[in-house]
């Protein structure tokens, strides 16, 4: 009988070797823990911008400068690349290699066209007046959305790597685990990118100067 | 109690809803509901697009969960910008938001059709994740002000 801490290898519905010592994929395992971690990560800053939400001294607030319209095509955009995600999982794991690779790179175009989205976004708001040393409002925004874009960022390059990895044929079925585990990355960035959009422009887009501070004057920085 | 039960329940014996048998003593047909058997080429249709096999779901099932996802966005922005709904606005948003989540975790994340254990895992990190965010607010907006 094998102890406990032993690791021994099972084969998964779709004839992929899984490593275990738990009857669970230790990778998939790993990148569940990894998550869950990342939920605590975003989860204090997200508190930190509420926290901190109309308590700006100075402007630009976030009625004068966020562009729902804008954010919700790029939300949208993201939705999409899971969307993609999950249908490039599912054509890999069925062995159809060409619409896996193509689904693959979709989600790589979709999430590029998220992050220049957002440097338009950082670059417009820098234009204006809006950086992280202006105001309350702008550190806890530019810390809480750079730090999603830079998630999306590494997760476009490992999709990327992945994307060649299928051309080439080192991804196959019997190791589409490797894009299960992209892939739960990608769909977590995209439900943190729910909560922001939720809490940031929705929530908070009507925000307007709080009592006792200066409003702002566009133009005027 | 269980005499109160049958009296409302049963009469004689049989059940109120145990109709007279017809004098051809027929059964009822095969299928036949509230909507007769009209139902059933969409639930075909549902039990196709679900039912690839049990790990996940078909690509159609994930393009319908995406136009469902899309539909939500579009309430939302459609929500936030015409209708002008005062402190109600947050909880909607909160709970629009929160389907997104769960359809994304479930369907998406696979967590619906995968071993129950990883929904666990992350199920109690969101759990800490939202005792966290709870302490935080309530450190922060009542804990008094840092001494200079």
């Amino acid at each position: 009988m094998a102890s406990a801490s032993a690791t021994y290898e099972i084969k998964s519905e779709h004839g992929e070797v899984i490593n275990t010592s738990t009857g669970l994929s230790n990778k998939k395992l790993l990148m569940w823990a990894f998550l869950g971690s990342d939920v605590m990560f975003f989860g204090s800053f997200i508190a930190t911008f509420l926290v901190y939400r109309n308590r700006s001294l100075v402007g630009p607030y976030p009625a004068d400068i966020l562009d729902i319209p804008i954010t919700s095509v790029s939300t949208f955009v993201l939705l999409m690349s899971s969307l993609a995600m999950v249908l490039a999982l599912s054509y890999v794991q069925d062995g159809r290699k060409k619409l896996g690779t193509f689904w693959i790179f979709a989600v790589v175009v979709l999430g590029a066209i998220f992050l220049l989205f957002q440097v338009y976004e950082f670059n417009h708001f820098a234009k204006v007046g809006l950086t992280p040393r202006t105001n309350l409002f702008g550190t806890t925004f530019f810390i809480l959305t750079g730090l999603h874009g830079a998630h999306v960022t590494l997760g476009v390059l490992w999709l990327m790597f992945l994307g060649f990895g299928s051309i080439k044929g080192t991804l196959r079925a019997d190791n589409a685990i490797d894009l299960e585990l992209a892939g739960l990355y990608w769909h977590f960035v995209d439900i943190v990118w729910i909560v922001i959009f939720t809490v940031i422009y929705l929530i908070s887009a009507r925000d307007v100067a709080p009592p006792g501070s200066v409003p702002w004057v566009p133009g005027a920085h | 109690m269980s005499n109160f039960l049958n009296k409302i329940l049963y009469h004689d014996g049989q059940g109120w809803w145990d109709l007279p048998r017809t004098q051809w003593q027929e059964p009822n047909p095969k299928m036949e509901g509230p909507l007769g058997d009209g139902i059933t080429p969409i639930k075909r249709i549902w039990e196709i697009t679900t039912a690839a096999n049990l790990h996940h779901g078909t690509p159609w099932f994930y393009v319908l969960i995406g136009a469902i996802l899309s539909i939500i966005t579009i309430v939302e922005v459609w929500a936030f910008a015409w209708l002008f709904l005062g402190d109600l606005l947050v909880p909607l948003m909160l709970v629009l938001s929160l389907g997104k989540f769960v359809l994304v975790v479930g369907f998406f994340m696979h967590l619906k059709f995968d071993r129950k254990y990883y929904a666990w895992i992350f199920t109690a990190c969101m759990v800490i994740g939202i005792g966290i965010f709870v302490a935080l607010l309530l450190l922060l907006n009542y804990g008094g002000q840092v001494q200079q």
